[in-house]
């Protein structure tokens, strides 16, 4: 019952035989990048996942949460980096609870390097991980296959040579906290125009030593969607109906009656 | 699959590698291993900086190339087990470098249909001093008074051969290992970005790098 | 065509109004450009608010709502509570993922009202991706078709009755564009207090 079934694997790769082909999955054609700066660290991502060529949401997150103070952006397969990360973020609490200490970066990516190396690459999720634990601020990057890197600035995803190219020219050793959020905002932006898998808005994780990390969702959203002039509502009975039902909900209400001293005297 | 004719030379779709750079030369006091920094996805450089010298005991070292992450999950493994090793030695023991070498021999040739993996391990330890060994693909095992490897290292058999001395002295060999891999990063588009350098005797460990700008060629 | 999702064909979606939802889809089942059916709702209820969309491979529509329902019974019985919608879209979202390596041919929609009678769709991909979306999902042979109809039509803090014209007017203008999609259709408005079904009148070619 526990962990994956391969029932259908058989049965699909038959089809495939015949001719059939796979379906596509929804991809996070994506850009993400992280920096680090003088007491912290940065990671962000731009909000569009894509089926084929299709806009399957326009403004999806792909910033998740491993532990409180470790974040990590994810590219490639969408269902694969949400997985994973869900994955190793529980793994990281039971972990932590039962050395009573709080998880620290390098342990979620050897969890993570470790899962992705098992399977060969076949979870195609590329992450950046970034976070605060007790040894200070940290920034690494993992590939499907569990190759690992770390680094001052990061880039990953189909948009990581335009953002790269941004943070190649913009980074600067020992940035403050606004400097390194420019970058990394400027880096997606640069993602969200000139790479086709990338698109709409800015996500961005401020992760300051001895601070809650801050998430800032839609951090800029230089794509907002103009309002229509005019509404296309219909005028009611438009559509033809054939047959019409209906079926009434009977909606349990609770509602909680306190007793106080007043309450109790019925006879007064 | 056809015991014969094994193919090793095929890297999974998109896998990261390291068409590397990489040599450890024995030196009079010790050992110093040398690599390129450069990590290619394909065309693109997915990293510039890269440290593929990676330690594996106190003073005993390995040289990666071949793809990123197996290599990665082999030194990880290695480095597990000398732990577990190291632990259960008398406290003035440390292990010695042949036998991280021969456990990297064993890793390699057991995974080797799975593996893209040509290390070269080094190391100083007190019985013998400096000593190298190349693990090259398929998982044999050599031990050399120095090694080169990656593919880079194609550009530089002949001038290593022909400039190599037993017992150099330390800024001798160091200038050695600079002036070689230097060479072959020049040639080799998959070599690039710095030189590291790591420095293994009886002080212990030492690092060294030396920016594009410093390297003359 | 030689994909196992468009054999049948089919399409559904589902769209967020004001203090509802609607879920709606065609009624046809085919083998590729053969009619087989009329009669194919893709459309399950799960309980009296929370309802799912399945169009793709009918073999894998039909198992999947025996493999929902069954599931959807057990939490029932363990929990003795309707399951919410956001819980049942993560049972979805694992239960396509369980299968990574040998996919379930369908993309689920869910669509529903949660204890507090706020609206909650989301869609998925063949792996168990959630698209959580504030607006509309689209799903089946149709999508590209049904993506251009909603973010042409929708617009937010409809009216139920309102609501209605604007899922069908999409839905029926998207399928009329795919050959594979058609053959009739349903409609359900999901309230605090009903469930409304309606049956489309549609081209029959």
């Amino acid at each position: 019952m526990a962990g994956l079934s391969f029932d259908n694997f058989q049965r699909n790769k038959f089809l495939v035989s015949k001719g059939f082909g796979q379906p596509m999955a929804t991809s996070t054609g994506t850009t993400i990048v992280g920096c680090k700066f003088n007491g912290g660290v940065i990671i962000a991502a731009d909000t569009r996942a894509t089926a084929g060529s299709i806009v399957a949401d326009k403004n999806c997150e792909k910033l998740h949460r491993l532990s409180p103070k470790i974040w990590c952006a994810g590219a490639g397969t969408a269902a694969d980096t949400e997985m994973v990360t869900q994955l190793i973020a529980s793994n990281l609490e039971l972990h932590s609870l039962s050395q009573r200490r709080q998880p620290r970066v390098i342990t979620a990516l050897t969890l993570l390097k470790q899962h992705l190396f098992k399977y060969q690459g076949h979870l195609g999720a590329y992450l950046i991980v970034a976070g605060n634990d007790p040894t200070g601020a940290h920034l690494m990057s993992v590939q499907a296959h569990g190759s690992t890197d770390i680094g001052e600035y990061q880039s990953l995803g189909s948009g990581s040579l335009a953002a790269m190219a941004v943070l190649e020219t913009g980074w600067k050793p020992n940035m403050t906290k606004e400097e390194a959020m420019k970058l990394c905002a400027d880096a997606i932006e640069s993602g969200i125009w000139n790479d086709l898998g990338s698109g709409s808005n800015v996500d961005l994780c401020v992760m300051e030593v001895g601070k809650d990390a801050e998430l800032h969702r839609n951090y800029l959203t230089p794509n907002v969607r103009s309002e229509k002039l005019k509404s296309y509502k219909f005028d009611r009975g438009t559509t033809a109906v054939l047959r019409s039902s209906i079926h009434d909900v009977l909606d349990v209400e609770e509602t909680v009656i306190t007793f106080g001293n007043d309450a109790m005297e019925v006879d007064a | 699959m056809n015991g014969i004719s094994v193919d090793i030379n095929h890297l999974k779709k998109g896998e990261v590698s390291m068409g590397t750079s990489i040599m450890a030369v024995t030196f009079k006091d010790g050992v110093i291993l040398g690599a390129d920094s450069r990590t290619t996805t394909g065309s693109y450089i997915a990293n510039r900086v890269t440290d593929k010298l990676t330690q594996i005991h106190d003073t005993i070292y390995c040289c990666r190339s071949g793809s990123a992450a197996d290599t990665q999950a082999v030194a990880d493994m290695v480095k597990y087990y000398m732990q577990m090793y190291a632990s259960q030695l008398p406290i003035d023991e440390k292990p010695t470098t042949s036998v991280v070498a021969n456990i990297f021999q064993e890793v390699c040739y057991n995974n080797k249909d799975n593996l893209t993996a040509g290390i070269i391990c080094a190391g100083y330890d007190d019985k013998v001093g400096g000593s190298v060994y190349s693990i090259p693909i398929g998982g044999s095992i050599h031990k050399q008074d120095y090694a080169i490897a990656g593919s880079g290292s194609g550009f530089i058999y002949g001038w290593c051969n022909e400039n190599y001395k037993p017992n150099m002295e330390k800024d001798e060999c160091v200038q050695f290992i600079k002036t070689a891999l230097s060479e072959a990063m020049k040639w080799d588009g998959s070599s690039g970005g710095v030189v590291r350098m790591v420095i293994l005797d009886k002080n212990g460990v030492e690092r060294l790098i030396y920016y594009p700008h410093e390297i003359k060629v | 065509m030689s994909d196992p999702s468009s054999i049948n064909g089919g399409s559904a979606l589902a769209m967020v109004g004001k203090d509802c939802v609607a879920i709606a889809c065609d009624l046809r089942l085919g083998s590729q450009s053969l009619g087989l059916a009329n009669n194919f709702e893709k459309i399950f209820k799960i309980n009296d608010k929370v309802m799912m969309g399945l169009t793709g491979l009918a073999s894998d529509v039909t198992t999947l709502h025996e493999l929902f329902r069954f599931k959807n019974n057990l939490y029932e019985l363990r929990e003795e509570r309707k399951i919410e919608p956001s819980t049942f879209a993560n049972l979805v979202s694992s239960t396509l993922y369980e299968k990574r390596f040998g996919p379930w041919f369908t993309g689920p929609l869910v669509a529903g009202l949660d204890k507090h009678n706020k609206p909650f769709i989301c869609g998925f991909d063949s792996i168990g991706c959630i698209d959580y979306a504030k607006d509309f999902v689209v799903s089946g042979t149709a999508s590209d078709q049904l993506y251009g109809m909603c973010e042409g039509l929708y617009q937010p803090n409809l009216e139920p009755e309102d609501l209605f014209e604007t899922i069908s007017q999409s839905l029926l203008n998207a399928v009329d564009r795919d050959t594979l999609s058609g053959w009739g259709a349903i409609v359900y408005i999901i309230t605090k207090d009903k469930v409304i079904k309606k049956v489309l009148r549609t081209r029959q070619d």
